[in-house]
């Protein structure tokens, strides 16, 4: 299967890099291409993420998963696929769920600015682990191994981190929920435009 | 709409933080030694060796150097403890806490014969559950090195084949040579220990260059330091584990030398005397001779290992020829450790004036070589972890489709990676819980934020 994945993986790496420069660009302008871009975001990330899942699926195929989840690059590659296409989805929900509103005052696009160029970064990082799974090392590890992680060392975090982990995934939902049930009010007026 | 702008900066705030603990702490809280299991790393994963050839035509120089913060000179000690001669019977796992170990360096070498050695290096000597291994068992002291095909099946140490076929193997060249210089057992004498590795790794023949100074019925040593020339008839602990007695170069026992033990001397608390007595010995095993002794000095070991390049025993030693390209691996034993706790090269050809080779040999006239005139080549020694051939060639190994093609492991690995893969094979199953555990932990995360985003990016009301 590796041959059809490396096949597949083109169309969601295409796709989620033109919606993270689409992100970027619509964050920082409200120019007439920055909004036609972004009419298009929805549908780029709705067909990234279902070749996204085709090219996961096949990716599990490549090796048994007793091979694939032995090495430390498969299974960095593995981490990198999931946090990336669970990113790529979530991105897609919120974009779908908040429509326009995601633009509406500064605070709001630097969020997303940074969803933008976070998730192009995991893409790149998962893009890297598959070429050195196959063979094609780039010099993106040499710059994570710079940043303190060098690829061929599984990552994982300590049970401590894991700990604290589950503190904020509770945690953030709750302070939304709670700041949600506020009084209403302009969003323009917030924006200041 | 404060609340919710400050709700936003929150939780994004949040989020960025958890992502950057998570860089922080990553791939920390499982790797730990554990003696028990025999799990033991060390601080440093790799280590740089600085190589020399050169040959006239007669004989083969090979120079070594390489880091040591300090020498280790004594191994296998026996110690005057609580009133009686004691043999320290358990190798330790790591490095041993009195620095009671020799360093070691050791060669293997071929001559075209054993063609997964030029690819894989010292990774097809190693079976399944060896000697040291996690869950090895106490029965596995006697599990060591040996060639896949001297077995029926490569994967079980015990399926050893026929004698006929072996000794058809070795007059087929089916044995690695082996050179194992050795700070305390050999170098005193001027020789490195020539051994083969073929079925097991054997000791080339002739006399062993030691042998043991333990009385077993009697319960206390056979020889002793010879009082009348002037010394002690023992060496003192301290001195020993301190590495103060003699530097670099060992107080040995010799054979001719050593005089027979008296248990009437008035022994004192803390005297030791070696465990071996080394002694000459004419024959194959003693054909390594080391130029001019190997030296310690200023956190570099030096040795020049020369052997005559046909030493007249073909079936337990390569012929080496001018023009010729031979594969050889090294590894070294440093810090007081012994057994798996080596660092291991990937191979690499030595060319005898023969360019297509990762080192060409400079030929020389005359007895011995102008160094300063021999280009250095630098190796990548790596700690290999608990990697056996078995699993590299079975399909649990990502890359034994690769191997099965032949594709020499330098293709697909540095000597960093594998380091760190092997430690990661030691720790297997830990590791692959914390990251499964890591890896819902992210989808969580991920989950939790944007979905907590798209809460305050709602319309009030909806």
């Amino acid at each position: 299967m590796g041959p059809y994945h490396a096949i597949m993986v083109h169309f969601p790496v295409s796709l989620w890099m033109v919606a993270s420069g689409i992100i970027v660009y619509r964050a920082l302008s409200d120019g007439e291409l920055a909004r036609a871009l972004d009419r298009v975001l929805v549908p780029l990330l709705v067909i990234g993420v279902a070749t996204g899942i085709v090219a996961y699926v096949l990716g599990q195929l490549v090796w048994p998963p007793s091979t694939l989840q032995k090495t430390p690059l498969g299974r960095n590659h593995m981490l990198g696929a999931t946090w990336t296409l669970s990113y790529w989805a979530a991105v897609l929900f919120l974009r779908w769920r908040a429509g326009e509103r995601v633009w509406q005052g500064r605070l709001r696009r630097l969020v997303m600015v940074i969803l933008g160029a976070l998730g192009a970064g995991l893409l790149a990082i998962t893009g890297t682990l598959g070429g050195h799974l196959h063979g094609a090392p780039a010099y993106l590890s040499e710059i994570l191994r710079m940043l303190g992680w060098d690829v061929y060392t599984t990552f994982y975090v300590p049970t401590w981190v894991l700990a604290v982990l589950a503190i904020v995934i509770v945690a953030m939902p709750l302070l939304a929920k709670r700041a949600s049930r506020g009084p209403p009010a302009s969003t323009r007026a917030e924006a200041g435009q | 709409m404060r609340r919710r702008s400050a709700a936003t900066a929150g939780i994004t705030g949040l989020f960025t933080a958890a992502l950057l603990l998570s860089l922080g702490t990553h791939s920390t809280g499982v790797v730990r030694n554990d003696p028990g299991r025999n799990l033991w790393i060390p601080d440093e994963l790799t280590m740089p060796l600085e190589l020399r050839v050169a040959y006239n035509d007669q004989q083969i120089f090979f120079h070594y150097r390489w880091p040591a913060k300090r020498p280790h000179v004594y191994t296998d000690v026996l110690r005057y403890s609580g009133g009686r001669w004691q043999r320290q019977l358990q190798t330790p796992i790591g490095s041993d806490t009195e620095g009671l170990y020799e360093d070691r360096l050791a060669m293997m070498l071929d001559a075209g014969s054993v063609p997964e050695f030029q690819r894989y290096g010292g990774y097809i000597t190693v079976g399944a559950n060896m000697r040291d291994f996690t869950g090895s068992g106490a029965d596995a002291a006697h599990r060591r090195k040996y060639l896949p095909a001297t077995r029926k099946d490569p994967n079980d140490w015990y399926s050893i084949k026929d004698q006929a076929t072996l000794d058809a193997q070795r007059r087929a060249g089916y044995f690695l040579d082996m050179w194992q210089w050795r700070a305390n057992l050999s170098n005193p004498l001027e020789r490195a220990d020539d051994q083969n590795v073929a079925w097991y790794r054997l000791y080339d023949s002739g006399e062993t260059l030691f042998f043991s100074n333990w009385d077993l019925d009697g319960q206390q040593p056979r020889w002793m330091f010879d009082p009348a020339s002037g010394g002690s008839p023992a060496l003192r602990l301290e001195d020993v584990t301190g590495g103060r007695a003699t530097g670099d170069v060992p107080r040995v026992l010799r054979e001719g030398e050593a005089v027979p033990f008296d248990p009437a001397l008035e022994w004192r608390e803390g005297d030791v005397l070696p465990g071996q007595v080394l002694r000459e010995s004419p024959e194959s095993r003693a054909e390594i001779r080391v130029q001019g002794m190997g030296r310690w000095a200023e956190g570099y070991w030096d040795v020049t290992l020369v052997r005559a390049l046909d030493t007249g025993h073909p079936l337990e030693d390569k012929v080496l020829r001018d023009q010729g390209v031979y594969s050889v691996a090294f590894s070294v034993h440093r810090d007081a450790r012994t057994s798996r706790w080596h660092y291991v090269s990937l191979p690499l050809q030595v060319g005898l004036g023969r360019p297509a080779a990762d080192l060409v040999a400079t030929r020389f006239e005359g007895a011995a070589p102008d160094w300063p005139g021999v280009e250095p080549h630098e190796v990548t020694l790596f700690y290999p972890g608990q990697v056996s051939w078995p699993h590299l060639t079975s399909a649990r190994h990502a890359g034994s489709k690769y191997i099965a093609k032949g594709v020499p492991v330098k293709y697909r690995h540095k000597e960093s990676q594998l380091a760190r893969y092997g430690v990661e094979m030691e720790f297997d199953a830990a590791i692959r819980r914390q990251w499964w555990l890591s890896l819902v932990a992210g989808v969580a995360l991920i989950v939790s934020f944007v979905w907590s985003i798209s809460l305050l990016f709602r319309q009030p009301g909806e």
